[in-house]
């Protein structure tokens, strides 16, 4: 009973609203009247009774206000007019509105997006059951350095540690896949039977890998990826038809994985690793190892227990090396996969968060300035019974409006800036294929937006309601008095700006010194008109069918020398700034010295004098040729050095200054046979000039050159300088390769990508952090207009009486700049203080430049101070121009 | 506006309310003179305490109101006691009776 009354009367005051107000208007009028009738019965004259019973009354509005706050369903109602005032506030100033919502919409929506890169690729958790209870285990060596696992590490972690239900090794690479409805290159995986038990996934046709398919003399089977099947294999659901030839050997498709499913990134197929060819050596890290922890064990429970495994491995076993494991570790597959990826997203995440700082700086200041301009609205509706509480909610309810909507926009903005976002993120950022704005990133700019509401209100409301009503009545509105404090609010707020926008600037200079640095490295090589070319043929052991591919490639090399344009053509093992080449020890000797068993070379390991530590790269002259590689002394290969006379070798000529110090290399012999498992002695007949394989950035690594035609290779990289246009020189160049074999796909790309993909990092986090400041900079340049706008105009009669007692405009503006630089110094001062503690987080991503660099320092303070001078100078102006007799009468 | 002696009263102003409504219907100033008379001035209460209360009052059911015409024939808010506000009125009244009572004996306690 009690409730349904309540609710008839909530449903009546939300409604009917009008009728409400009407009844307690009429009911206090009636009152008032029946007052005026019970002073004139005592006699009272009536203006006299009129007057007395306003006084008992108290104030009809006030009585009425106070019927509303007691009113059930008034928190809502209130909440609803305040909304509906509050708009017809912000409309009432488009101009301002539409500056704050503007500077609002571009703070939420660039924080947005980056939030939604980093959320995409840092937190949101890998798409398998269970995430966070799987593993990646690594080695770690004596050095501290963290490595794949050597198969017998892998077997002795499988099997003595306790804390995993299910461990798998895998290793990928690319293949040339044929069979399928076109011969692919493809990315194969190659898996121990429990690969897919680690991410409890179960194809979704056909079956899982069995433990005998990893044997010796197991019928081939593969199994593919949602996409590949698709694709390729025509979503057949009938998979008994379906083969796979991948080096000569034929496999059978005995399952489909579901879709999405797709670890390591990029892979097409699996397949079983062979379990039964394992390399015995402790020292040959060839697989990467995944587990899932076993239920109630910790991850740091999990990495003592192989830890203890991998200590135990050390000090027992025979292979003492460097490369021999010390320790173990196990950490979250998903921060493994995003490791590295981690700092700098922060970086990034707090660059946005600073420009959202100094945006909301920016609402604040005009919130401010229009909040002193409505101290007579205040004092009125104070003074008509409205609790400061009210007057508060009142302006939280604004900055709600202006927030929301800017966030809105902001929002809108971000979905649109992402896909602009992920085209300019750096192609090894891991996981840009989770980037998107979802329900979490849309939950985070509604938290962002609420905060910097809530910020932005509690703030505006706590200065605007300070003052006490009556003076602001009294004031007729100047608001003169309480003006002071709030301008001095005002400065510190844009000091606070400088200060934040400081910081950013300096982040942005020296990531854009660091780029320039970069850029005035030599790579060592040429850029432009290169075509490369990607093609693997089916791997080989057998030292006669290895020679026969050579001979196909040097085929290839001859007819592609035809190509429109083509000036050198050439080939190698790895491409410089395109995944790295490997490095071994490798053994100065003599043909004399060679001993004549394998265990002969222990002895010789101890010898410092004899080791020497390169990158192994297999190539060809025309490589050297094509890529402008400069011949500093001997010679490049060439026809004489055919597979069955001396092999020879290039060397680098950081490697000849390093190994050969004041000596010519040229002539010396050396063995570099862990890398290709020839023993032959390899005679250096030239050195060529240093490359940075690894990036500008990285120093060139000393590198030991092969002949392709003495150590074949399965897979090279051939490079194409040609002058004709890339995309005919690609389809001429696939034509050629299809009338040499039809089975071998190719892999084109133009060098010139690579090298740029190279810089990609550094120039995202530059292009990011530089629009991040320059906006900081735009809206720090505004506030200091603003405050010194208002302060002019606040001032007009001071500058009136001053100008009248003989100030010069000379003088006038002297003083208006000074009072502006002033704030500008301070935030100067802050933020030099705030830029030195900070720029330490980017140290990582510097090149050539220290995170203090006086130069990048002293060119940011100058702009900050041009820009803020100009901001100063035309408000100054304006000072100057002040009629002593205007401003004098205005007042 | 000072609000002091509403909150002090916040209980005892429902239960003077409730009381003189109890004798019959009355509008808005006629249940202020009643309160006053009752209560021998004691408490004189003002429109800015009295209307709210009202209002809070008819939403809880306790107490109906209708227009009707006043003794100098104006047109006038009237209102009246529902068995729910009689029922509030009792329950009060009781719980009034012992705080008081109890008050009083922890005054006379030395």
């Amino acid at each position: 009973m009690s409730l349904f009354t309540r609710t008839r009367s909530f449903l009546r005051n939300l409604f009917a609203s009008r009728r409400v107000e009407a009844e307690i208007e009429a009911e206090v009028r009636s009152h008032l009247e029946m007052l005026v009738d019970e002073n004139l019965r005592t006699g009272m004259a009536p203006e006299e009774a009129r007057r007395a019973a306003r006084i008992e009354l108290g104030g009809i509005e006030q009585v009425k206000e106070q019927v509303r706050q007691q009113r059930l369903g008034q928190w809502l109602h209130s909440v609803i007019s305040d909304i509906r005032f509050g708009a017809r506030q912000l409309r009432k100033n488009p101009g301002t509105t539409a500056i704050m919502v503007f500077t609002l919409a571009l703070a939420i929506g660039a924080t947005t997006a980056i939030f939604s890169v980093v959320y995409g690729v840092l937190l949101r958790p890998l798409p398998y059951a269970e995430p966070d209870r799987i593993m990646a285990i690594f080695e770690i060596n004596s050095g501290g350095t963290w490595s794949r696992l050597a198969d017998p590490n892998f077997n002795d972690f499988r099997t003595q540690s306790h804390s995993f239900q299910a461990v798998a090794k895998y290793a990928d690479m690319t293949a040339s896949v044929s069979g399928a409805s076109q011969p692919t290159r493809t990315t194969v995986a190659a898996v121990s039977p429990e690969f897919l038990r680690v991410f409890r996934v179960h194809p979704v046709i056909g079956r899982d890998f069995s433990a005998e398919d990893a044997r010796k003399g197991a019928a081939p089977v593969i199994l593919v990826s949602h996409g590949y099947w698709r694709q390729f294999l025509g979503s057949a659901q009938d998979l008994s038809e379906a083969h796979l030839k991948i080096d000569n050997a034929v496999f059978s498709v005995v399952g489909v994985l579901p879709a999405g499913f797709q670890f390591p990134p990029d892979v097409g197929l699996w397949l079983p690793a062979d379990l039964d060819g394992e390399n015995a050596s402790r020292t040959s890290h060839n697989y990467s190892a995944v587990g899932r922890l076993r239920d109630g064990v910790t991850v740091e429970e999990a990495g003592r227990d192989i830890s203890a495994i991998a200590r135990r491995i050390h000090d027992t076993s025979s292979e003492q090396s460097d490369y021999l494991l010390k320790d173990g570790a196990v950490v979250p597959l998903q921060d493994s996969v995003t490791g590295k990826a981690r700092p700098p997203l922060l970086i990034l995440l707090g660059a946005v968060g600073f420009l959202l700082l100094v945006a909301c700086a920016n609402v604040a200041n005009l919130l401010l300035a229009q909040a002193s301009v409505r101290e007579r609205e205040l004092a009125v509706r104070s003074a008509l019974g409205a609790t400061r509480r009210r007057l508060i909610r009142q302006f939280l309810t604004e900055a709600f409006l202006l927030s929301l909507v800017g966030g809105g926009f902001g929002v809108l903005g971000a979905t649109m800036g992402t896909g602009g976002l992920l085209g300019l993120a750096p192609e090894d950022l891991p996981r840009l294929d989770s980037v998107s704005i979802n329900v979490p990133v849309l939950l985070f700019a509604l938290l962002l937006s609420t905060a910097v509401a809530a910020g932005l209100g509690a703030f505006t409301a706590a200065r605007a309601t300070s003052g006490d009503p009556s003076r602001g009545l009294g004031e007729g509105g100047r608001g003169q008095a309480g003006s002071q404090s709030s301008q001095r609010v005002g400065r510190l707020i844009v000091a606070a700006q400088i200060a934040i926008t400081l910081v950013l600037l300096v982040g942005a200079g020296l990531l854009g010194r660091s780029l320039m640095k970069v850029l005035e490295v030599n790579p060592g090589f040429r850029v432009d008109e290169i075509v490369t070319m990607d093609v693997s043929l089916p791997w080989m052991s057998d030292p006669k069918a290895k020679t026969g591919q050579a001979i196909f490639f040097a085929n290839l090399i001859d007819r592609l020398k035809q190509l429109p344009g083509a000036r050198r053509v050439g080939a190698t093992s790895g491409l410089p700034m395109d995944g790295g080449l490997p490095d071994g020890m490798f053994l100065l000797m003599t043909q004399d010295e060679v001993p004549a068993t394998p265990e002969g070379f222990a002895p010789l390991l101890q010898q410092k004098e004899r080791i020497g530590n390169a990158d192994f790269c297999v190539a060809t002259d025309g490589f050297f040729q094509a890529l402008a590689i400069p011949l500093i002394r001997g010679r490049l290969f060439d026809e004489r050095d055919s597979a069955d006379s001396p092999h020879v070798a290039v060397i680098s000529e950081s490697l000849a200054r390093q190994r050969w110090p004041g000596q010519d290399p040229i002539g010396h012999t050396l063995e570099f046979g862990n890398m290709d498992g020839d023993l032959r002695l390899l005679t250096v007949v030239g050195i060529v000039g240093d490359i940075h394989e690894y990036g500008l950035d990285a120093p060139p690594r000393p590198t030991v050159y092969v002949s392709l035609f003495q150590r074949p290779r399965s897979a090279i990289t051939v490079t194409i300088l040609s002058n004709a246009d890339t995309r005919l020189v690609t389809s001429e160049a696939r034509r050629i390769l299809q009338e040499l074999d039809p089975e071998i796909p190719a892999r084109f790309r133009t060098f010139s990508h690579i090298y740029s993909a190279s810089l990609g990092s550094r120039r995202f986090h530059l292009i990011l952090i530089g629009f991040f400041g320059i906006a900081a900079l735009l809206l720090a340049t505004a506030g200091v207009f603003g405050v010194m706008a208002y302060s002019v105009s606040r001032r007009t009669r001071e500058i009136g009486v001053r100008v009248a007692l003989g100030a010069g405009s000379r003088e006038v503006l002297g003083m208006i700049l000074g009072q502006g630089l002033r704030t500008v110094f301070v935030g100067i001062a802050i933020g030099l203080a705030g830029a030195l503690a900070l720029t330490r987080a980017v140290e990582s991503l510097l090149f050539g430049v220290t995170a203090t660099d006086p130069l990048t320092f002293a060119g940011v303070v100058l702009l900050l101070v041009a820009a803020a001078l100009l901001a100063c100078f035309i408000p100054a102006r304006r000072a100057t121009r002040v009629d002593p007799m205007v401003a004098l009468r205005c007042e | 506006m000072p609000s002091e002696p509403t909150t002090l009263l916040q209980g005892t102003l429902d239960l003077l309310i409730l009381k003189s409504l109890a004798t019959g219907e009355r509008h808005g100033l006629g249940i202020s003179r009643r309160v006053q008379q009752i209560t021998r001035g004691t408490f004189v209460v003002k429109p800015g305490s009295l209307f709210p209360a009202l209002h809070r009052m008819e939403e809880e059911g306790w107490i109906s109101s209708f227009w009707g015409e006043s003794e100098n024939n104006r047109r006038a808010k009237y209102y009246r006691l529902t068995s729910a506000g009689r029922k509030q009125f009792e329950v009060k009244a009781r719980r009034w009776g012992r705080i008081s009572l109890a008050i009083a004996q922890a005054l006379e306690t030395s």
